[in-house]
């Protein structure tokens, strides 16, 4: 039993292997990326919406929404960003119920590219936001002994992220995996619909928790912070 | 539980296409629609209040037009009513006018007839009494009307000769005018009773239908007569009297 879908070769292309973990992670984006195309390659103002369109319409005006609440106001970079982190590990969770689909999310290196991303993400946005002296001055916020605090506050989210999302999915997996083996029949259909549902809320946390990074990041400092640091 | 970070690193570079495929093929197409729609939206509610603007000014017009008309018809009734007013003013004065030239032509008609009928009574009445006269001397004393009424002439005379006297003076022709032609016997007992006082004077008879049945002698200018006219006007006043009695009862029950 394998616990991490990178241990296992799909296939080599020019000599480089393929594991699982990348190979249902191109599926994923092909999945996601193909029914976009198909549902917006018609979208045209004078055509009414159909149920496709306004299915789409309703998932990302929710994220928009959601994202709205959190940073306290609308930014399309950040829909961008964070609308693709909930979808795609949404998807790759769902996908948890086809069988002989292995998770991209189940893998370690899956969670730990997303929450490496999310660190660079962070810096980014804020630096292009606050400009570079004005995010570097969030460290030593709000005096210069929090520093190192500040350092390791950044760090160990990448690292509760990256954990918390690889924890759930993988333990989901494996949990599966065992019951499978035990008592084939029963508990594997409860705890894929179990997954199904922990899995949308890990993607939901995920994406809402990295938002919060991010508009935390990005947030401008009200009149009184400035006069009173 | 491993890190592959070759895997990461595929991993990073896959997420980061994806964020660019979803937004090249998701998001923009998406959002603009939905932005394209909210616009269009936009424009729509403005084109509305626009045009709810427009429809409250034509709305506000039209009533304006609309309590214009009614100011314009009030003024309208009420100059027709006050012309109508003058006209059935004049009308009525016209028709007063009219009435009371047909009441006057209506009275004197009326009064034309009743002087048609009072001259026909008179007439069929001097016809009648005459007639009544004349039968009624022929029953009961055998004597002809033309001749009593030359006695009661000469009779009325006698006494009045003085005055006849002043009244002929030179007077050479005294006239005798009868209704109708008397008779020879009737003639010549005026003739003689005249000549006999007035021997210069001649006398001459004439006829006038005009005249009520009777004998006129007229000398100079005195004259002398009996004729049913005074008979006729009382039996005319005794017909009226009678006539005043009976409307006077008639009119009574009527109050």
């Amino acid at each position: 039993m394998t616990l991490s879908p990178d241990q296992t070769l799909m296939f080599e292309i020019w000599g480089i292997s393929v594991n699982a973990t990348i190979f249902y992670t191109w599926v994923v984006m092909a999945l996601l990326t193909v029914c976009a195309i198909l549902i917006t390659r018609n979208l045209r103002p004078d055509v009414p919406p159909n149920r496709w369109r306004t299915m789409l319409e309703v998932i990302v005006q929710g994220i928009e929404s959601q994202i709205e609440d959190v940073a306290g106001r609308r930014e399309r970079h950040l829909l961008y960003y964070a609308g693709t982190l909930f979808l795609f590990v949404a998807m790759s969770n769902l996908l948890l119920v086809i069988p002989g689909f292995e998770p991209p999310t189940a893998s370690l290196s899956t969670t730990t590219a997303l929450a490496l991303s999310v660190l660079i993400a962070v810096p980014l946005f804020g630096i292009s936001s606050r400009g570079l002296g004005g995010y570097l001055r969030t460290y030593i916020e709000p005096s210069f002994i929090m520093l190192p605090f500040n350092i390791i506050s950044e760090f160990s989210r990448g690292i509760s992220l990256a954990i918390r999302l690889y924890g759930n999915i993988m333990s989901g997996a494996v949990i599966a995996a065992i019951l499978l083996s035990v008592a084939p029949f029963f508990f594997p259909v409860v705890m894929d619909v179990l997954g199904l549902l922990t899995g949308l809320i890990q993607a939901y946390i995920f994406a809402i928790l990295a938002t919060v990074y991010i508009s935390g990041a990005t947030s401008q400092p009200s009149p009184k912070q400035k006069e009173n640091p | 539980m491993s890190i592959d970070w070759i895997t990461v690193a595929a991993q990073i570079a896959n997420f980061l296409a994806l964020v660019w495929l979803l937004k090249r093929f998701l998001y923009r197409p998406i959002l603009d629609g939905i932005d394209a729609r909210e616009v269009e939206i936009k424009d729509r509610m403005q084109e509305a209040v626009h045009a709810k603007a427009e429809a409250q000014a034509v709305a506000q017009s039209y009533q304006d037009e609309l309590q214009a008309l009614n100011v314009a018809q009030a003024e309208m009734t009420e100059t027709i009513r006050k012309a109508a007013e003058e006209q059935r003013d004049v009308l009525l004065a016209e028709a007063q006018t009219r009435v009371e030239r047909e009441h006057g032509a209506w009275r004197a008609h009326l009064d034309d007839e009743a002087r048609k009928y009072t001259a026909k009574l008179h007439r069929v009445g001097a016809e009648a009494l005459l007639t009544l006269l004349r039968k009624a001397l022929d029953d009961l004393a055998d004597q002809e009307l033309e001749a009593q009424m030359t006695h009661h002439l000469v009779g009325k005379m006698k006494p009045m000769l003085p005055e006849l006297r002043r009244a002929a003076g030179q007077i050479s022709e005294a006239v005798i005018t009868s209704r109708d032609p008397l008779s020879e016997s009737a003639e010549d007992e005026l003739l003689a009773e005249i000549q006999a006082v007035f021997p210069q004077v001649s006398l001459r008879f004439v006829t006038d239908e005009a005249q009520a049945p009777g004998v006129v002698l007229r000398m100079g200018g005195a004259q002398l007569e009996w004729t049913v006219a005074s008979y006729i006007e009382g039996l005319s006043e005794l017909i009226e009297e009678q006539l005043a009695a009976v409307g006077n009862v008639e009119a009574r029950p009527h109050g």
